[in-house]
């Protein structure tokens, strides 16, 4: 047990030479605030890069016939599709299931012809945040022979509103499939397929074109948490309707992605690793200073029959209290920047002096708005590192006060 | 076995420093009495503080015998050591007694709670403190109260649990002699009301005045142990 006064004499010597003190705890203070704004930033950073290898492409976690994500073969097809997304939806983890169809296709304006992909998405599930259809209103231009372009593909091939295009292709059949579809409009997608290729259009004028009524070739699953993505993938993938098919969460489609937020995780680590490096080396030197200084008095200590061991935690103690001070200090500053930026979010782009604030890279959108977090976990990590840090750092000097004999130490 | 409080046999002490060994106490008897109010004193290097060590189980003779309240010192181990300067010796030091972080208070505390004393630590620091006179220094530091307040805390810290003998490196040596003379006092009244022993070793013959009794030193050996009647003493304190 500690005793007050233990505790007492450990909180005044801090304060015997109050600016090494400060300084010290100010140094840990900068390496906390460092490390939690490094770790802020790169959760934020890796909850965008979620959020975008997830969004409007891949899902949550998706379902094909097997074979179809290699072949791309139109007659790979999900069958019934209707009972199949109310299948997945009654999993109380699905908050949306979109089915979709992708056809390569050849396109006409006038005599000249180019190519281009049929994507079929459903105007009502894809209009959400993370859908297909994300700005208000576009699920409603769909329909009815009327379609959206990509806006890469629109210029290239001077498409406008208005104009009408034939598409021409092959069915599930193999049959030549070819219709007349108006553009409706031209859409903005961070989706490079889309944006490149795209005539989008809705399911149903899909179905009729290809000849595939009931059918798409993927549906894409949102669930309402990250972290229930896996239990909800391994339950659907048990459902009878799916047992000849082929369900993948995010991280399996897109193994690139989870390597990426496995590297940010260690960025951060190593920000700690350094932080507890410069906290081990300024606690354990101010430690040795204010003991050699006090030889004396531990010898006057130890005459009075104070046994080293009491000694000992009084230093620990005082190591502990000055880990802990910085590392307090370094908490809150960091709590108070997350704070300020965690809503409105750090402009990336401006930092690097351009305003873009999207880039996009294989079918991902990626902005340059980062929102910071801070995590329960990391401060919890950073206080018990620096605090076992600062204990480490007592081990020498408190080898040296217990072999300290009373008389030579009085004798200094 | 015997009815001396300590007592000091053959006793020498050697301290190697690399190549050199110096002698500092070289067969040294002494005896010391309950009630003693005993100066040793002797050149600068003649041993006083080595004895002084020696007898308050700081240090190690190198040959010799000493028993202290009748147990005997040699055979104790570091940490018997430690427990008897707790409990039954009081230490008052040339300088640097007291705790710099603690009042005055506070000091006297801590060694009660080193004693392991549960209850009471603090009317017993407080009340000892008065009975020294010494109340109104209670809140200050020691960096708040002048050298002869300080030597006083920590008497009054050396005293505080009754220790049956207390020993004094050069307690006065440091003080002008208005507060010699008032530490003296204080310390010959606390021996003559409870019947404490004091053992000194000085230089200053304000100590000598005062004390019943002074060994020299000479060399690491007792050279001279002079008796002074009971009259003599008290007279000079006068
Ligand atoms: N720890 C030590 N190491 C080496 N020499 C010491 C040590 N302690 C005392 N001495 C030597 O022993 C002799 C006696 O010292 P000391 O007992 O301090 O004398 P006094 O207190 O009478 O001045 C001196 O020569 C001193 O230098
Ligand atoms: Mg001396």
């Amino acid at each position: 047990m500690v005793s007050v006064s233990t505790f007492r004499i450990a909180w005044r010597n801090l304060g015997r030479n109050l600016k090494r003190t400060l300084l010290v705890a100010g140094a840990i203070a900068i390496g906390q605030f460092a490390f939690l704004g490094t770790s802020a930033l790169m959760h934020g950073y890796g909850e965008q890069f979620f959020n975008s290898a997830t969004g409007p492409m891949l899902g949550h976690a998706q379902v094909h016939a097997y074979d179809w994500r290699d072949d791309r073969s139109m007659d790979l097809t999900l069958d019934d599709i209707d009972a199949l997304l109310a299948d997945i939806r009654s999993d109380p983890n699905v908050t949306n299931a979109s089915a979709r169809i992708y056809a390569p296709v050849m396109a006409a304006l006038t005599e000249d012809g180019f190519m281009g992909v049929v994507v079929g998405v459903d105007p009502v599930t894809e209009s959400h945040k993370a859908g297909l259809l994300p700005v208000d209103g576009m699920g409603e231009l769909l329909g009815e022979h009327r379609v959206m372009v990509g806006a890469g593909f629109a210029e290239r091939h001077d498409l406008k509103p208005g104009m009408e295009i034939a598409v021409i292709g092959q069915d599930t059949d193999g049959s030549i499939a070819s219709d007349l579809y108006i553009v409706q409009d031209v859409m903005w997608s961070a989706v490079e397929i889309i944006h490149g290729l795209g005539i989008v259009m809705s399911l149903d004028d899909a179905q009729e074109l290809l000849m595939m009524p009931g059918r798409a070739h993927e549906i894409v699953i949102h669930t309402s948490d990250r972290e229930l993505i896996d239990e909800t993938v391994v339950r659907l993938s048990q459902l009878p309707s799916l047992a000849d098919l082929e369900i993948l969460s995010w991280d399996e489609l897109a193994p690139f992605v989870v390597t990426m937020a496995t590297m940010v995780d260690w960025f951060a680590y190593i920000v700690l690793i350094v932080v507890f490096i410069a906290a081990a080396a300024s606690v354990a030197n101010t430690m040795l200073m204010s003991t050699f200084e006090r030889t004396h008095e531990f010898g006057m200590l130890l005459s009075l029959g104070c046994s080293p061991s009491r000694l000992s935690v009084m230093i620990a103690i005082e190591a502990a209290i000055l880990g802990l001070l910085g590392v307090a200090i370094g908490t809150a500053a960091g709590v108070v920047f997350v704070a300020a930026t965690s809503e409105s979010g750090l402009n990336y782009a401006a930092l690097g002096g351009s305003d873009e604030y999207e880039v996009a890279f294989q079918g991902m959108q990626f902005s340059l708005l980062i929102y910071p977090r801070i995590y329960a976990k990391d401060i919890v990590i950073a206080v018990s590192a620096i605090l076992a840090t600062s204990l480490m750092a007592v081990v020498w000097p408190i080898m040296r006060i217990v072999r300290l004999r009373p008389v030579e130490a009085m004798r200094s | 076995m015997n009815t001396n409080l300590v007592d000091v046999r053959s006793v020498t002490k050697d301290f190697h420093n690399g190549k050199i060994t110096v002698n500092a106490l070289r067969g040294l008897d002494l005896a010391i009495h309950e009630g003693d109010f005993l100066a040793i004193v002797g050149p600068s290097g003649s041993g006083k503080t080595t004895l002084l060590n020696l007898i308050g189980a700081l240090d190690v003779a190198s040959s010799g015998d000493i028993s202290i309240f009748g147990h005997d010192l040699m055979a104790m181990s570091r940490k018997e050591r430690a427990e008897l300067r707790l409990t039954s010796l009081g230490f008052v030091f040339q300088a640097y007694n007291l705790i710099p972080v603690l009042t005055a208070l506070e000091n006297v505390k801590f060694v009660l709670e080193l004693q392991g004393v549960d209850g009471g630590r603090h009317e017993r620091a407080m009340s000892t403190l008065e009975d020294l006179s010494l109340g109104e220094l209670a809140n200050r530091r020691p960096n708040e109260m002048s050298g002869g307040q300080q030597q006083r805390v920590a008497v009054a810290r050396a005293i505080v649990s009754r220790p049956r003998l207390v020993l004094a490196d050069e307690p006065t040596a440091n003080l002008d002699s208005e507060n010699s003379e008032a530490l003296l006092v204080m310390m010959r009244e606390l021996r003559d009301k409870h019947g404490m022993t004091f053992v000194f070793s000085t230089h200053d013959p304000l100590v000598m005045a005062h004390a019943t009794r002074i060994v020299t030193l000479l060399d690491g050996r007792v050279v001279s142990d002079k008796i002074k009647n009971a009259g003599d003493a008290a007279g000079s304190a006068n």
